[in-house]
């Protein structure tokens, strides 16, 4: 609990942004309590500024109050990091939605952090250039969601993550100064240190991304295996090939199953894995990557192959893996998501951890990952209405992590710490690498205002370091 | 009595030395390979120097996961060997690679002219260890190609000059060696510069590096021929080369250019001449800048520094990078005497056209009447501050980053 000084925080907030920009009505706070994963506690009042000054002046108001600044994109987040912990002040960017500047020329955009992913590829097309940071909640998210989390997808595996993309960034800190920071210049990485610090070190305002040319020719191709092990095989073997595919998916038979039954997308429901292959490129390498591909594959007992012909294919390829989340509510009520990575060539040992601890609790999951990238999502399906369902899923995830660390791996690969693993970050890191941590929050964040009780596990500080 | 060099060998070993250093209330230059000696501000405390030569090697290399762990003092051109023993390698595009090494390059945060095409050295770091002006190891990222575990701290220590910590180690992320590179040369006058540079940017397969140059004879080429060149790397299958050379040629005759020649034994070693020709200098009679920028509308800026160099009457040198708009520009007199007075006034011509342009190299008497670093960048303050919180004591090459950090 936050010690409140709040008296005349809602008119000043009002007095700031009008009254049109602050909502307080109890409907209101309590749909701004929940994100993605968790339900935090309900605000005092959210605000939807308008405007980089906006931010900046109610910022002040809810320093001068003595609350908690709580930004928000879409609310799309998996680890609790927009749900507020301890009350205070959302701040929606719902408002700030737009591209400031599509700069063609130098291949680049200003956009506003409420910019929905999708909008700013969708925008960027007519010039012949995309965003490539695509998670799959890229219709919904944000783009200053993405930069909060360092948010990945399933093309980074060639085209890297939010960070790789962001060429600057405008933030107002938790006094409400506004500082601009750019990523080639002289002077300390701001750029890189702000994106992934999951709004505890300033609220972005705006950002100028790279935006790469669309590329020449795109193939999609959809391998089935008898199951997950040999699957990686094939993963492994691509991986080390020194061809990167733009995107290596997997989904086992579970996931499968569920896809098919929501899209009927096209995938075997006989096979116990698939492997959806990407390669984006020039036309003149595509054929020699489908050879290679195919035989790597073949090498590794896959039971087909299919290649997508037609644009229309390769899109209903796609959507079976986009729609996965979503497509398991046919089979259980409810899903937990767990988000860890390992190194790509511990992904059997690691699948079959995932299996262990969900069977010795009689969980079922599905997986749907970014095999490429070593990043596992299984889906921990179960039913919330039944005791005790919910504490042994939990109790599974922990399982996860703990696996995941052991590989050499680590707790979350795209999704973020949040609030849900900040207790966890001690099993990655020593006190004296939190610390470290703690030294860049103090600077930005000295009070500890910004999303409170996120990332960091209570009680880290800089002062815990012996001088 | 603290030694007048310190070379530790280890991790643990830096850990000592700065803390030892600490305790005798001194400070420490970091040293790599001193290949970018020139760049920062003289310190401005007495320090020891701390040579990293010694914490060298691999640590580890999975090549079937692509990553691999290097020591930081290790040199560019051993990690190259080594990551080539399996076919791959992590674009540090350095200059001299026989002599600089990993965390140097880091450390500097050094931006190479593929980049536009691969990411910068930060975007390959997929961990670091770091040694804190307390002597504290610390820990950041993993193995792993995406993390996003905490802050990741290791963008910090990227680029920060050794002013936040000593890198001792780097992990990073590897890519697979093109299986063919290929370099092509072509005569480049005055009056193609610009279209010329449009066309290349604007290719459909992107090369892997162009850049235009002007001087620079025997650095890049080993010939004096015709000033006024365009080098361009291209890197990629057999089909992609032979493509990419054909569309290369078709745009510069397009832009004016008459004849294009390829260098394909070899390929690698001009490249990596291009990359030395980016700091090398004449002694006490030149300074080399660099202005970093976007491509659009880079060319008049390069032209309009070069005769801004013309009217001070001091020699230059051009280099060009066409994809992420970088210039170098090195000046130069024939005389020492005479070209101190005439720098002094160009430099304030290019603060005016470029106020972040950076020292690279050259004359280390004169840099202390020239500010190395131009105009600060914004949330200088919030840098202090950071230098403030890691380094309290300015152990660490005291006052040579931007703002004397």
């Amino acid at each position: 609990m936050v010690e409140m000084s709040d008296s005349g925080l809602v008119p000043r907030l009002i007095d700031a942004l009008g009254a049109d920009a602050v909502k307080t009505s109890p409907e209101d706070l309590g749909v701004y309590a929940f994100d993605a994963y968790s339900q935090g506690r309900p605000p005092d009042a959210v605000v939807l500024p308008s405007s980089t000054r906006d931010v900046a002046a109610a910022v002040k108001v809810a320093r001068d109050c003595g609350v908690p600044i709580v930004p928000r994109g879409a609310g799309t987040g998996l680890c609790g990091g927009a749900a507020p912990s301890a009350g205070g002040v959302v701040f929606s960017l719902a408002r700030m939605n737009r591209v400031l500047e599509l700069d063609v020329k130098n291949r680049r955009a200003h956009v506003q952090p409420g910019l929905i992913n999708f909008e700013l590829s969708a925008q960027a097309a007519p010039a012949g250039l995309f965003y490539a940071p695509d998670p799959s909640s890229q219709r919904a998210c944000t783009i200053g969601g993405n930069i909060g989390t360092n948010a990945g997808g399933p093309h980074c595996l060639s085209y890297g993550t939010t960070v790789n993309h962001v060429l600057g960034l405008e933030i107002v800190d938790e006094c409400g100064e506004i500082e601009r920071t750019w990523v080639e210049q002289s002077g300390y990485d701001l750029t890189g240190t702000l994106v992934g610090s999951e709004g505890t070190l300033g609220i972005t305002c705006s950002a100028w991304v790279r935006l790469l040319r669309l590329p020449e020719a795109v193939r999609v191709w959809l391998a089935a295996f008898a199951d997950v092990e040999s699957a990686s095989a094939a993963v492994s073997a691509i991986v080390a090939s020194g061809i990167v595919p733009t995107a290596l998916e997997m989904l086992d038979r579970l996931a499968i199953a569920a896809v098919e039954a929501a899209f009927a997308c096209g995938y075997p429901t006989d096979a116990g894995a698939v492997l959806l292959i990407e390669c984006a490129g020039f036309s003149d390498d595509l054929d020699a990557y489908e050879s290679a591909m195919q035989q790597f594959a073949a090498d590794c007992g896959a039971l087909s192959w299919r290649s997508a012909r037609s644009p229309q294919e390769r899109d209903a390829l796609w959507a079976g893996r986009k729609g996965a989340l979503g497509a398991t509510g046919r089979i259980a009520p409810n899903y937990y998501i767990q988000d860890v990575v390992v190194p790509r060539t511990k992904l059997p040992a690691a699948l079959e951890a995932v299996a262990t601890a969900c069977a010795s609790r009689g969980i079922q999951v599905a997986n749907v990952f970014h095999a490429g990238d070593g990043n596992l999502h299984p889906l921990l399906l179960y039913d919330r209405s039944v005791s005790k369902q919910t504490a042994a899923v939990i109790d599974a995830g922990n399982d996860i992590l703990q696996a995941a660390i052991e590989l050499g791996g680590t707790i979350s690969g795209e999704h973020g710490i949040g609030f849900e693993k900040r207790g966890t970050l001690t099993r990655v890191f020593s006190t004296e690498d939190l610390a470290a941590m703690a030294r860049v929050r103090d600077v930005f964040n000295p009070r500890g205002m910004l999303n409170p009780e996120k990332i960091f596990p209570s009680g880290v500080s800089c002062a815990e370091i012996p001088r | 009595m603290i030694a007048q060099r310190l070379a530790p060998r280890s991790a643990p070993e830096v850990g000592d030395a700065l803390r030892e250093c600490a305790h005798s209330n001194g400070a420490v230059r970091v040293e790599g390979g001193d290949t970018l000696r020139a760049m920062g501000y003289e310190l401005d405390r007495p320090v020891i120097p701390l040579s990293m030569s010694k914490v060298h090697g691999m640590v580890a290399h999975e090549y079937h996961d692509l990553t691999c762990a290097v020591r930081a003092g290790t040199r560019l051109a051993a990690f190259d060997a080594a990551l080539g023993e399996r076919g791959q390698f992590v674009p540090l595009d350095a200059p001299q690679r026989a002599k600089a090494t990993v965390g140097g390059t880091l450390a500097a945060g050094w931006l190479g002219p593929r980049r536009h095409l691969y990411g910068r050295a930060r975007d390959a770091v997929i961990g670091t260890h770091t040694v804190l002006a307390d002597g504290t190891l610390v820990r950041a990222g993993g193995m792993v190609v995406k993390n996003v575990t905490g802050y990741d701290m290791s963008k910090l220590y990227v680029g920060s000059f050794g002013t936040l910590g000593v890198l001792v180690q780097a992990n990073f992320k590897t890519l697979p060696l093109p299986p063919v590179r290929r370099v092509l040369l072509a005569p480049l006058p005055e009056g193609t510069r610009d279209r010329a540079a449009a066309q290349l940017w604007a290719l459909p397969v992107p090369p892997a590096a162009a850049l235009c140059v002007e001087g620079f004879r025997k650095a890049i080429d080993g010939t004096d021929g015709i000033d006024g060149r365009v080098f361009v790397l291209l890197e990629g299958s057999q089909a992609l080369v032979d493509r990419a050379t054909r569309e290369i040629r078709s745009a510069l005759g397009r832009a004016g250019v008459p004849e294009t020649a390829i260098v394909d034994t070899g390929a690698a070693a001009c490249f990596e001449r291009v990359l030395d020709a980016c700091i090398e200098n004449l002694g006490e009679r030149s300074i080399t800048f660099r202005v970093l920028g976007e491509p659009a509308g880079a060319v008049p800026r390069a032209v309009a520094a070069r005769d801004a160099a013309h009217r001070c009457e001091l020699f230059t040198d051009v280099l060009f990078d066409v994809m992420n708009g970088d210039l170098f520009l090195r000046v130069s007199d024939r005389d020492a005497r005479t070209f101190d007075a005439k720098a002094e006034a160009f430099v304030d011509a290019l603060t005016a056209i470029a106020p972040h342009r950076a020292i690279v190299g050259g004359n280390a008497r004169i840099r202390t009447a020239i500010d190395p670093w131009g105009r600060p960048p914004g949330a200088l303050e919030r840098m202090r501050g950071l230098k403030a919180s890691f380094d309290p004591s300015r152990i660490l090459n005291p006052g040579r980053f931007i703002g004397r950090i």
